[in-house]
């Protein structure tokens, strides 16, 4: 794929790339329909999809399994899994946009270790609360425990890089490798304290997984992705401006202090719940912005709403593939993702040279 | 109309930068702001966009600016920085595209490439701008510029182009297009307020000049009044003699000479 063909005189004959990445958003839209009823069709059991579509259509009830299966099984896993990845691309291309930098992601600012801090903690100190306690909060503690830790990481990494309402972005990015490697040495004495099965629990949500799913892991990430998702495009003319830098997108009239806060809000907002429902999965947030820049360009107007198609497609594919790579048992979707971004992300560092700057 | 500073002072932790400065540019007049490096010129033009905290007041035809919005500046006067960066592999007419998220022309689709073959880099609309010349480059965003403000005048208004160092990296050639680019832009009604460091082509095309020296205003007026030997050899700390041939031979050259 070559992103420009120049004739003899240098002069690039480059197409409008907003067609392109409209006709884009199309095809990602299919993508995402296609990777959808996959989903929904995979798993370990036996289940048709299609046979259960036929019965339903001449009127025939389901039987109990079956819509055991696909209703309280694969159906929530299907949104879930759509949602988080939705969640983490768009999230990687808004973070990439605020801090301008292709390689930045909720990773590495401390949002996810901190959210990670905040599951590790639920694991190993839960045991310690009252059993009445656990009992009523009982499986939402994890994940309640990783959305407040990666709160808290952004609210602190905020009130570090703020100074007389300016957030500075170069302080932030310092600010979030330090707090992550605070937040990732706290998480480590945890597992020091650990007991074997916390330990293998610690292991497994570290690599991710969407295994969990429920009707009501759901209800609670949604929501708040949705929010985020759905106010992401208010951004992208901000964003892009951001690209000339601070003061010339003040020039052009945009509020740049208000597109920051923003951006950091939506930011921290879908990567808390994507990792408290999901753990941790990565690649998804800077491979997929990188893809779509190749493809079509820059522009987060539609960088942004492709972002989150694709993302939600990849992480599908990823979570069809932990399913029946080794069913019955499960792959940590993280481990498909890393396998599957690693090289691609090699890929394009690659390729850097041979077209240019990402 | 005009564009106002009015007792502009700038520190920089300790050390004051600008002491309380007046500045005045009229609109129909390329006003230039000239000075040796770090006497403070690029610093004053940061404060009169607002892009730098200072003390003092700055006034845009008649209206003070700190009590005007982000968009209702970006309407009136567009900011050209000295050095512009850009993340992301955005095409030249991409960036120049940005021009119109601001301003009274916004929506006008065929400014871009009009923008574009103003500057003279018609046809490099789908080049990549981290692929140009460091000259290129600045034309683009000088094109970009233009396009948040094309028409000079808006509402009966003056509107105005605020450049920092608009022809540092052109070539003769280019730096005579820009310079009469900029005249245009005034003699339309418009006001243009240019930091130069070419003291040929602010002698040959400014209106007015302040000399910024110390921070403080060593001089304003036409260039025939600031660009005199004893307030340039006194502020760039060197000999110089305005409209003198060189003692011995040699070769010398002046952009007064060339025509477009």
């Amino acid at each position: 794929m070559t992103l420009a063909a120049y004739d003899e005189s240098g002069v690039a004959d480059l197409p409008d790339r907003t067609v392109v990445a409209r006709r884009l958003t199309l095809w990602l839209g299919l993508l995402l329909l296609a990777t959808m009823t996959g989903s929904l069709a995979t798993g370990a059991a036996s289940t048709s999809l299609w046979a259960a579509f036929g019965d339903l259509a001449q009127g025939r009830a389901l039987s109990r399994v079956d819509e055991t299966i696909l209703w309280n099984i694969r159906l929530p896993r299907t949104l879930l899994g759509a949602l988080v990845g939705a969640a983490l691309a768009v999230s990687g291309a808004m973070m990439q946009g605020l801090f301008r930098n292709p390689l930045a992601d909720p990773g590495l600012v401390g949002v996810s270790a901190g959210a990670g801090l905040g599951a590790i903690a639920a694991i190993v100190l839960g045991a310690m609360l009252p059993a009445g306690l656990m009992a009523s909060v009982g499986t939402y503690l994890v994940p309640l425990a990783a959305f407040a830790g990666g709160w808290v990481t952004t609210l602190v990494l905020y009130r570090v890089s703020t100074r007389g309402g300016r957030t500075s972005v170069a302080t932030m990015l310092l600010a979030g490798i330090a707090l992550g490697a605070l937040a990732g040495a706290v998480s480590g004495l945890l597992v020091y304290a650990a007991d074997d099965q916390q330990l293998r629990d610690l292991t497994f949500w570290g690599l991710g997984s969407l295994a969990g799913a429920t009707w009501g892991k759901l209800m609670a990430a949604a929501p708040i992705i949705l929010l985020a998702l759905l106010g992401a495009p208010f951004l992208a003319r901000g964003l892009n401006a951001l690209a000339l830098g601070e003061a010339a997108a003040g020039h052009l009239g945009i509020p740049v202090q208000r597109i920051k806060n923003l951006t950091v809000l939506a930011v921290a907002a879908a990567t808390g719940a994507a990792v408290a429902v999901s753990g941790g999965i990565g690649f998804v947030g800077i491979v997929v912005p990188h893809l779509l820049r190749l493809a079509s360009g820059p522009d987060h107007k539609t960088l942004l709403p492709n972002a989150a198609l694709l993302g939600a497609s990849l992480l599908l594919g990823a979570d069809m593939i932990s399913r029946t790579v080794i069913a019955p048992a499960e792959l940590p979707i993280g481990i498909v993702t890393a396998i599957l971004g690693a090289p691609v992300f090699l890929w394009i560092l690659l390729r850097r040279r041979m077209v240019v700057d990402l | 109309m005009s564009f106002l500073g009015q007792n502009i002072r700038v520190d920089l932790g300790r050390r004051a930068i600008l002491h309380g400065v007046d500045f005045c540019a009229k609109a129909g007049e390329l006003t230039a702001i000239v000075g040796p490096n770090g006497s403070g010129k690029s610093t004053l033009l940061r404060a009169l966009c607002g892009e730098m905290a200072f003390s003092g007041r700055v006034a845009i035809n008649g209206r003070d600016a700190a009590a005007l919005k982000g968009w209702e500046l970006a309407g009136m006067r567009a900011v050209l920085p000295q050095a512009a960066t850009l993340a992301f592999p955005f095409t030249v007419i991409e960036v120049i595209r940005l021009g119109l998220t601001a301003g009274v022309s916004a929506g006008c689709a065929s400014l871009p490439l009009r923008a574009l073959e103003a500057v003279g880099l018609a046809g490099y609309g789908g080049r990549f701008y981290q692929e140009l010349s460091g000259g290129e480059a600045q034309r683009v965003q000088l094109a970009r510029v233009l396009t948040q403000v094309w028409e000079p005048v808006a509402h009966g208004m003056p509107r105005w182009l605020l450049l920092d160092e608009p022809v540092s990296s052109l070539d003769i050639g280019h730096q005579l297009m820009v310079m009469q680019l900029m005249r245009d832009y005034a003699a339309r009604g418009g006001g243009v307020i240019a930091v130069m460091h070419d003291l040929n082509l602010t002698a040959m095309f400014a209106d007015a000049v302040s000399m910024v020296h110390r921070g403080e205003i060593a001089a304003c007026g036409t260039p025939a009044e600031v660009l005199t030997d004893a307030t340039l050899s006194h502020a760039y700390r060197c000999n110089l003699r305005v409209n003198c041939e060189p003692p011995q031979g040699g070769t010398w050259l002046l952009p007064h000479t060339a025509t477009l």
